[in-house]
């Protein structure tokens, strides 16, 4: 937003108080300020990412409209009277919203991240996934296709049923997936890479890479942007991923933030770090990556425990250990 | 790990990564859609659609080599070709692990009329009695042709009041391609006066507020659904800065609804000419007509209509763009349509901004259904004060009822707003078929909801419905019958919405499949239904998914005695 428009601010009513708000402000961006945060799933606060409005999840309520509208999306506007944590019917789409989507989870305890953003929210909210799923009927009750044009694929693809361990860096596990976007807009918008797309439609919308391919046989050039914009653990750092496809982004002792070491451009990152180990990296909001990593900084932190890695000072000298491989064979190199 | 420094095996590094161009591809691709690099507007993003039905129509699919060379052809991702392809159904994208499809394809009309006078039955039979190698068997919606239930669609021609021999015949013979369709020609249209409104509003004869003022008094609204004053929409968009565009919606779609079929067939320059008054009013850069892939006979028509017009010199080469929806229902909602024209997946857009401001190519852009403009030159011949004046019960205007279901005569019945359906039934449509007691009736095709027959005297127009949880929309009326179950009705409408649902947001992309599913269980779970309608109407981002539970809700609220008789819901 730029500094000239703050002038313009005007005020709105948010639950009862009055509120001020600057254009191009939108009603999640206002409700935050005043110290809320509206449940969000495919809104992600970061830079470069625009709201996309469709899970659904920030509904609130603005008088005067005959539906619900995303908060994320929605810009404030003078004199709008808006209700969220103090609306019923808000708080109803919001549960609604989110019971749907946990009706086809794996279960907490078998997901690929049981400590994702989209569990968080559930727990916000109070949403017991087993009563939800004992109420709605799971996605295999119906034996017929509900999105009729689809054809199937061969389950002898090694991305059969979404799972895809293709990537050496990165595991797919599209049961968690919740279609949000955040992915596509990660690859198309934020890096520029424009390999993952959301295919097909209504139920059998689907993340894919370029035209359904394995993720590993694809364009992707492993930035990761996907794998950290993704709120359910559909998309994880291998490193995380159990052989029964588990995993838990939370599971790290301790993070450190730190500068990417490979070129000059000082990427920040921050190292999630468990028994003195690198798990996983994740991009942070320097001024000259504003969250973003390539490759090198995502995935290259197998070096720091490397054997192979000089811990300290060598000498080309007669009798000094060099660490030379003991394969080696100078007479034949 | 082995305390070395040297590679274990030698990595892949530096070659290319992902599917690789095949060059004859390409080179067949240059065949077929011409060369690109003589002509860049031939990679314009919205021709996306366009190439991809010249691939369809040539092959019979799209295959993963032709897709690949497209993406290189047309410079765009792989993966926004991808999403494009796959997300209409009247693409049939295989993979290496697929087999194409066979060299016929027989569409069954799986919409509620046509449910009604026995798909189900033609369907099994149909697919039961085929040689799957030479001929699949789809089930399709609502192809606009319900005064003749059922309908099937050969390749693209449509077989009226199909039966499984009538349909083998067809297939048999080979003959796939659209029926012909007799329409007025330029010359016949000119001769009774047609065009010169147009001429008029150019020679500036007829200014853009006479035009509005007349409009206001006829009282014209938008017929594709939403009832918006088509005056109103002509001033909206042209007080928007230019450039902007037109945009005609002959998407209909609406399961029941086949009016705008019948005024394109009857009077394409009469359409044409109301369509021009349009772009004019607006002072558009273009106009754009969507029409939909079920009516190819009507494809072939306007083609022919746009190239007298250009002959004549009545409208600049290119002035007119016909494009060619792909099977999404969706597309009719107008800004899912703008989408569509774009060369992307037809999936609604967020308002604010409406289409009027920001519409196609991002610039402000005046969206009207056919049968709107359809209405234009006539009302200007006839006279404001002559469309001012039909309507009943205190309704104003004309309404054409496309009429389908339990009833004598079906078809498009042109009617005086707020008519009442004992009415309709009495003095348009000869009754309820024979055998047939009247037991409800959509007001609106799949979406305006149901109401019983208990309410056949409500007058029937935009605004009169809302009281009764309904609304008229396109004017689709489907008749249901003591004969009809209320099960399948319900299950046949959320299988609808399920399947033609854009999977954008949330409450519509799970919520329709979840639904349907509460409805195929034995026993409905009212509480679950209700709250699900409830999210659904609340939180979905367009018109599909709020309206997508109406069928059910209008159910448990006036159809309970049967609900309960049928052992559906718990009596109480």
């Amino acid at each position: 937003m730029s500094d000239s428009s703050s002038n313009d601010s005007f005020t709105l009513t948010l639950d009862g108080a009055e509120v001020s708000a600057r254009p191009g402000e939108t009603l999640w961006q206002v409700a935050r300020r005043a110290g809320e945060t509206i449940p969000h799933l495919c809104f992600k606060d970061a830079p470069g990412y625009r709201s996309d409005g469709n899970c659904r999840a920030c509904m609130v309520e603005i008088e005067g409209e005959r539906v619900l509208a995303a908060s994320c999306i929605r810009e404030a506007a003078p004199g709008m009277v808006v209700k969220s944590a103090g609306s019923e019917r808000a708080r109803e789409a919001r549960e609604g919203v989110m019971e749907l989507l946990l009706a086809d989870q794996p279960e907490r305890e078998a997901s690929p991240d049981r400590s994702s953003h989209l569990w968080a929210i559930a727990d916000r909210l109070a949403i017991d996934a087993g009563a939800v799923r004992r109420r709605l009927p799971s996605r295999a009750e119906r034996e017929a296709p509900t999105v009729r044009h689809v054809a199937a694929r061969s389950a002898a693809l090694p991305h059969a049923d979404g799972h895809d361990a293709t990537h050496s860096a990165m595991n797919v596990n599209l049961d968690a997936c919740i279609e949000c976007g955040l992915c596509v807009r990660a690859c198309r918008e934020v890096q520029g890479n424009d390999v993952i797309g959301l295919a097909h439609r209504g139920a059998a919308a689907k993340i894919v890479f370029d035209f359904d391919d394995p993720m590993g046989e694809s364009t992707c050039v492993a930035c990761g942007e996907c794998v950290q914009a993704c709120p359910t653990g559909a998309l994880m750092p291998a490193t995380l991923i159990d052989e029964a496809g588990r995993g838990d982004s939370a599971v790290a002792d301790r993070t450190v933030d730190s500068i990417c070491p490979y070129c000059g451009v000082g990427c920040q990152l921050t190292y999630h770090v468990k028994d003195e180990q690198i798990l996983f990296v994740e991009g942070r909001n320097g001024p000259s990556n504003q969250g973003r990593l390539c490759v090198k900084g995502r995935f290259g932190f197998d070096y720091p425990n490397h054997p192979a890695r000089l811990t300290r000072p060598l000498i080309r000298r007669e009798g000094v250990p060099k660490g030379m491989d003991p394969g080696f064979d100078p007479a034949n190199p | 790990m082995h305390d070395t420094t040297s590679p274990q095996r030698a990595r892949r590094r530096g070659g290319a990564r992902g599917r690789e161009l095949a060059p004859l591809a390409l080179t067949g691709l240059r065949a077929l859609l011409g060369d690109e690099r003589r002509d860049p507007q031939l990679q314009g993003r919205d021709r996306l659609i366009e190439h991809l039905h010249v691939i369809q129509d040539a092959q019979g699919h799209l295959a993963m080599a032709e897709l690949r060379a497209l993406a290189s052809y047309m410079n765009l991702p792989m993966a926004a070709i991808f999403e494009t392809a796959t997300f209409y159904a009247h693409f049939d994208v295989v993979h290496e692990d697929q087999s194409p499809p066979p060299a016929v394809t027989v569409r069954v009309c799986d919409s509620l009329p046509c449910r009604l006078a026995g798909a189900e039955a033609l369907h099994e039979r149909l697919a039961s009695g085929a040689d799957p190698a030479a001929v699949r068997v789809l089930r399709a919606p609502c192809m606009g042709r319900c005064d003749s239930a059922p309908v099937a669609e050969v390749g693209h021609h449509h077989v009226r009041y199909a039966t499984a021999e009538g349909v083998e015949a067809v297939v048999d013979t080979g003959h796939v391609h659209p029926e012909t369709i007799l329409w007025q020609r330029l010359d016949d249209y000119r001769a009774v006066g047609g065009y010169r409104l147009l001429a008029a509003c150019r020679a500036g004869e007829v200014g853009f507020a006479a035009l509005c003022e007349a409009f206001e008094h006829a009282g014209l609204r938008g017929l594709g659904g939403a009832g918006f004053p088509i005056f109103r929409k002509w001033q909206a968009v042209r007080a928007e800065p230019g450039p902007r565009f037109a945009v005609i919606n002959a998407d209909e779609g609406e399961p029941g609804t086949f009016k705008d079929r019948h005024y394109l067939e009857h009077a394409p320059h009469r359409f044409l000419e109301g369509a021009l008054v349009g772009a004019w009013a607006v002072e558009a850069e273009a106009l754009y007509i969507y029409l939909r892939d079920e009516y190819p006979g009507l494809h072939r028509v306007l083609t022919e209509a746009i190239v007298e017009l250009e002959a004549e010199g009545l409208v600049p080469p290119g002035y007119i763009v016909l494009r060619r929806g792909a099977g999404a229902y969706i597309c009719g909602e107008e800004s899912a349509l703008i989408e569509s024209l774009e060369g992307k997946p037809g999936k609604p857009r967020h308002r604010p901004p409406f289409v009027a401001q920001r519409g196609l190519f991002g610039r402000p852009t005046l969206v009207n259904n056919v049968e709107t403009v359809y209405w234009v030159p006539r009302i200007w011949e006839q006279g404001a004060d002559w469309f001012a004046a039909q309507g009943r019960h205190g309704r104003q205007g004309l309404r054409s009822f496309s009429v389908s279901g339990r009833v004598a005569r079906p078809g498009v019945h042109l009617a005086p707003a707020g008519i009442t359906l004992a009415e309709l039934l009495e003095e348009y449509c000869g009754g309820m078929a024979e055998g047939h007691r009247p037991a409800g009736y959509l007001p609106g095709g799949a979406s305006g909801g149901i109401l019983p027959a208990s309410k056949a005297d409500i007058p029937l127009d935009f605004d009169t419905l809302q009281e009764h949880g309904c609304f008229i929309g396109s004017a689709a009326i489907i008749v249901l019958s003591d004969q009809d179950d209320l099960r399948t009705v319900a299950t046949n409408l959320l299988a609808f919405f399920a399947d033609e649902s854009c999977g954008q947001c949330t409450p519509c992309r799970v919520g329709t499949e979840k639904m349907l599913a509460l409805l195929e269980r034995d026993e409905w779970d009212v509480e679950q239904l209700e709250r699900l309608a409830r999210v659904m109407g609340d939180a979905s981002i367009c018109g599909l998914g709020q309206a997508a539970p109406n069928p059910v809700t209008s159910l448990l609220r006036d159809f309970r005695g049967e609900l309960e008789a049928r052992h559906l819901i718990a009596k109480g």
